[in-house]
């Protein structure tokens, strides 16, 4: 049997681990790094690069470079989260003929699954050099935070990178998973927090002897280190302004070398109490080349960022109280992320928590290697680690008046079901319309709709009196079935809600085919 | 095939201790007083017979025995139970109303009552042992055993005792989910397996959820506690023990229910309260119109309240009433002002709100076609008339008018004539049928 890897597909870096003879292992790339970037580009000459070799050319090539594909995987064109990223980004991201979004580069339309697909291929290469033999399987990690659309965006992404996705798993959970396996037969509850390079996550977590509860999970897809990077671009931006009287933002190639110096400068103010930010050549005007010479110090990031720590903090408090825990409880906490680095973020945790992080993770590598441990659960007869998985978002039904009747709550269980009795609105109503809704929020529109179907036959009575049996099945996969009974006639209906991406499966095949062709060309 | 159908029928009953009777009292083997002490007024007999550890016919002969000795008396089918016979039934006399009800519009459904919850697990069937599947006989012999035993009380499927701690129950279910969680059988040819590992799975995790909340577990208990047996008034320890499956189903989804809807139930109750009462004093200073929206409010946010209910009907009527009295004043204003349209529009509101009043009627009729000359919409108002006052010849003559006026002669006569059988003498219907020659 086939091995089964372990991705964590970050928004800045993605990591490879897998199971070997019991024992973890984080795939080094080719470079000997064990994290890469999750970049793709298309040179001038038509070139397709991928990690390290496209972000090292991301300076002189920022519009055909492409970054934080991630946040556009299954979102709509119209959201907000696209608005950010074509407001944040030099490339060209575009509508979709499902309104998804795509970027544009080389002259090529790509859709974001088949951006992730890119850096996933990459991964699974990584690990086939490696391992010596082919990988077909993989378990892959996302913020705990996604949706349905995302998460299946992601699992789409797999399928174009020719990896069978055996289960998503989220990034905190796999976190834990990797920690719990490091100290078995303790009992704990542990916080972890995830602050990336695009997303932040939190989760609490019970372990007990390989059992890995999740009790509750929040998080907000778009925060992260790079928001650190940009408020330090701001900074420069205005600092250089004031000093030379030059407005850089026009100037792609200049923004894209601001924002590398800010992301080194920030990595580097977490060792040290000053940064020399030195970028000769920066601009030029009549009065010939200028240069961007800055001192950046600890404190001036700190203020900087501040207010994006204590939202992650107000995050966090949500999620202890959805899973009806108290600080006081909690045994351990795990910073995941690159960006808890930063002593600021760490102060914060601890302060908050009342107790120092854990410092037994890398937290670069942790949620590979959780990934990795619980593929490896699943396939091998092990009965060391069983993970109790729950759902991210709450789900129902609409109700009469626009409402949402959650069924099953968010951080539920899976797998799980539950039901519910519902009744018509009108006299004679024979036929009552169902609606699946996945989301927070009371008002039904504010929901994604995962699917709807009619009950017919209902017997003609008085409204209000008819019953019906609404349920909803989870399983541990997270496919939800929906079904309605008239508890009267009996009659019943009911429908699987298959999570649909931004891609249809005639898409997925043709971007299957189209890239066969593609590496047929190049292999000639 | 009689024979059968009235045994099916004796099955269906429902049996509840007779009042009275002291159940710890009698003198029954252990068989037959666990027998006994699954009768709860709402399991029907032959789920006695599937539940007990007797075989059917031991079963059958014990009840009706226990039924001839008074110890026993059919109990009033429950409610939900009669309302579900009664819908079937009419279902199966009348199949073909469903057809034309599919065109109907589709409302999507509204949020419940609530008490009646139930989510009922699918009935299982548990399936033999195969030892061709990937699971040990050993392996399969435990989850058989388990999923036979879904129907117990939430501490004996965790394995605990009734008074365990939280962090005992957890274990429990930690220990039970290394075994049950089908994760555990990922990928393995589980046979006809998987479908019980996962109803098994699902229902510890109900247990624990129920028994780890310090809420829902004291309701859960106390609840149990409160049995058929103990209306039975002998509330021993024993008959905790009493309450059947349905009805600790019955109360663990109304307790899952009532914890995410109470809160929100109470706050729409007392909004609802609100409104009523300025309603009711609205009704009192003769406000009807104020009166009648605040009542209908009352009823949309606790639609369960009967008195809310039984008032409206007259608190509408009221203001029905004032509003038509309201238009038809306003009509005639427009009348006045000789403002033709506006009054026919008037007079035709109000006769939404007083649909029986046929003068009403007949003069919107004249204005229609004094107005427009719109034909249609007089005929529909003298038509209304007529049907009112079958025997007023006016309001006949004037329809018989707008028939001949759109060349219906045939129709016109038909009225005329009507017009003359009530009153021979009638120069109108006379003059008219003159016409139509």
């Amino acid at each position: 049997m086939s091995r089964v890897i372990g991705i964590d597909l970050g928004t800045t870096n993605s990591c490879v681990a897998v199971v070997e003879n019991g024992q973890v292992t984080v795939v080094p790339n080719s470079g000997g790094y064990k994290t890469t970037p999750s970049m793709f580009a298309i040179t001038q000459d038509g070139k397709r690069l991928v990690g390290h070799l496209a972000k090292r050319q991301a300076i002189t090539n920022a519009r055909g470079t492409v970054t934080a594909s991630k946040r556009l995987i299954g979102r709509r064109f119209d959201s907000d989260e696209v608005a950010k990223s074509i407001e944040l980004y030099p490339y060209e991201i575009v509508r979709g003929p499902n309104d998804d979004a795509r970027v544009v580069i080389g002259g090529k339309t790509f859709t974001a699954p088949e951006l992730s697909a890119t850096v996933l291929r990459e991964m699974r290469r990584v690990a086939e050099e490696y391992l010596g033999e082919p990988v077909k399987e993989a378990v892959i990690t996302v913020p705990a935070y996604f949706n349905d659309a995302q998460r299946q965006c992601t699992k789409d992404a797999g399928k174009i990178a020719g990896l069978e996705v055996l289960r998503i798993v989220n990034e905190p959970t796999a976190a834990a998973i990797a920690y719990g396996m490091s100290r078995p037969g303790k009992d704990e509850k542990v916080a972890v927090y995830d602050l990336g390079g695009g997303t932040f996550d939190i989760s609490i977590l019970e372990l007990s002897d390989g059992v890995i509860e999740v009790l509750a999970t929040a998080g907000d897809t778009f925060l992260g280190g790079e928001d650190f990077d940009r408020r330090i671009v701001t900074h420069l931006l205005a600092w250089f302004r004031d000093q030379e009287g030059i407005d850089l933002r026009g100037d792609a190639m200049a923004m894209q070398r601001l924002k590398d110096a800010a992301e080194k400068a920030k990595c580097d103010l977490s060792s040290r109490e000053t940064v020399e930010v030195n970028l000769p050549f920066i601009a030029s005007d009549a009065s010939g080349p200028r240069h961007l010479s800055c001192q950046l110090t600890r404190e001036q990031l700190e203020q900087l960022v501040h207010d994006i720590v204590s939202q992650t903090l107000k995050t966090v408090e949500q999620c202890m109280l959805d899973a009806n825990v108290k600080t006081k409880d909690i045994d351990q906490v795990i910073l995941v992320g690159g960006q808890t680095r930063t002593p600021l973020v760490q102060q914060a945790v601890a302060d908050h928590f009342g107790k120092r992080p854990h410092k037994g993770v890398n937290p670069d590598e942790v949620v590979a290697v959780g990934a990795a441990l619980q593929a490896e659960s699943l396939v091998s007869d092990d009965q060391n680690l069983l993970l109790l998985d729950v759902t991210p978002l709450s789900l129902g039904i609409a109700t009469f008046g626009g409402h949402f009747a959650k069924l099953i709550e968010r951080n539920t269980t899976v797998p799980a079901r539950k039901g519910h009795i519902f009744t018509t609105t009108r006299d004679n109503q024979t036929a009552v319309k169902i609606r699946v809704l996945q989301g927070e929020s009371d008002l039904a529109v504010d929901n994604d709709l995962l699917g709807e179907f009619v009950l017919n036959g209902i017997r003609q009575a008085r409204k209000g009196e008819p019953e019906v049996e609404v349920s909803f099945d989870i399983d541990a996969n997270g496919i939800v079935s929906v079904s309605a009974r008239d508890l009267a006639t009996g009659k019943e209906q009911s429908i699987t809600v298959n999570a649909t991406g931004t891609l249809t499966d005639d898409e997925i095949q043709r971007i299957i085919r189209d890239q066969e062709l593609y590496e047929v060309a190049l292999k000639e | 095939m009689r024979v059968g159908e009235t045994l099916d029928n004796a099955h269906a009953q429902v049996l509840a201790l007779a009042p009275g009777v002291v159940a710890t009292a009698l003198a029954l083997d252990p068989a037959a007083g666990f027998l006994l002490s699954r009768v709860d007024g709402c399991t029907p007999w032959k789920t006695l017979r599937q539940i007990g550890a007797l075989p059917a016919h031991e079963v059958d002969r014990l009840l009706e025995s226990w039924l001839r000795d008074g110890v026993l008396i059919a109990a009033a089918p429950s409610t939900a139970a009669s309302a579900r016979a009664a819908k079937s039934v009419a279902s199966e006399q009348q199949p073909a109303s469903e057809k034309p009800e599919a065109a109907k519009p589709v409302a999507e459904a509204a949020l419940p009552p609530p008490q009646p919850i139930l989510a009922k697990p699918r009935p299982l069937t548990l399936p033999p042992i195969d030892p061709s599947i990937d699971l040990d006989v050993e392996l399969q012999r435990e989850i058989l055993d388990f999923a036979a035993g879904l129907g117990r009380r939430y501490h004996e499927i965790l394995g605990v005792t009734a008074d365990a701690d939280a962090r005992v129950v957890k274990k429990a279910y930690f220990a039970l989910s290394k075994r049950l969680h089908p994760d555990r059988y990922f990928r393995r040819n589980t046979g006809a397996f998987g479908a019980v590992i996962e109803v098994c799975f699902k229902r510890l995790l109900e247990a624990y959820e129920l028994l780890s909340d310090p809420t829902t577990r004291k309701e859960v208990q106390s609840s149990e506690f409160v049995s058929q047996f103990a209306v039975g008034d002998c509330a021993t320890a024993a008959s905790a023990r009493a309450s059947s499956i349905d009805a600790r189903r019955r109360l663990r989804e109304r307790v899952s229910a009532m914890a995410s809807h109470t809160r929100m139930h109470r706050e729409r109750r007392r909004k609802a309260k609100t409104f009523f009462e300025h309603g009711m004093s609205s009704f009192a200073s003769s406000r009807w119109l104020e009166a009648a929206g605040a009542v209908r409010l009352a009823i949309a946010f606790d639609p369960e309240n009967s008195a809310y209910r039984e008032e409206f009907p007259n608190v509408q009527r009221k203001a029905h009433e004032e509003r038509a009295k309201h238009l038809v004043k306003q009509g005639e204003g427009a009348l006045e002002m000789r403002d033709y349209a506006a009054a026919l529009d008037q007079f035709e509101e109000a006769l939404h709100f007083r649909p029986g009043d046929a003068e009403l009627a007949h003069r919107a009729a004249k204005l229609a076609l004094q107005v427009s000359n719109d034909l249609k919409r007089a005929k529909e108002f003298a038509a209304q008339a007529v049907e009112i006052e079958p025997g007023s010849a006016a309001y006949r003559n004037t329809l018989a008018g707008i028939y001949a006026a759109a060349g219906l002669t045939a129709n016109a006569k038909r009225e005329y004539d009507a017009a003359l059988r009530i009153d021979p003498n009638d120069k109108d219907a006379k003059l008219g049928l003159r016409g139509l020659r």
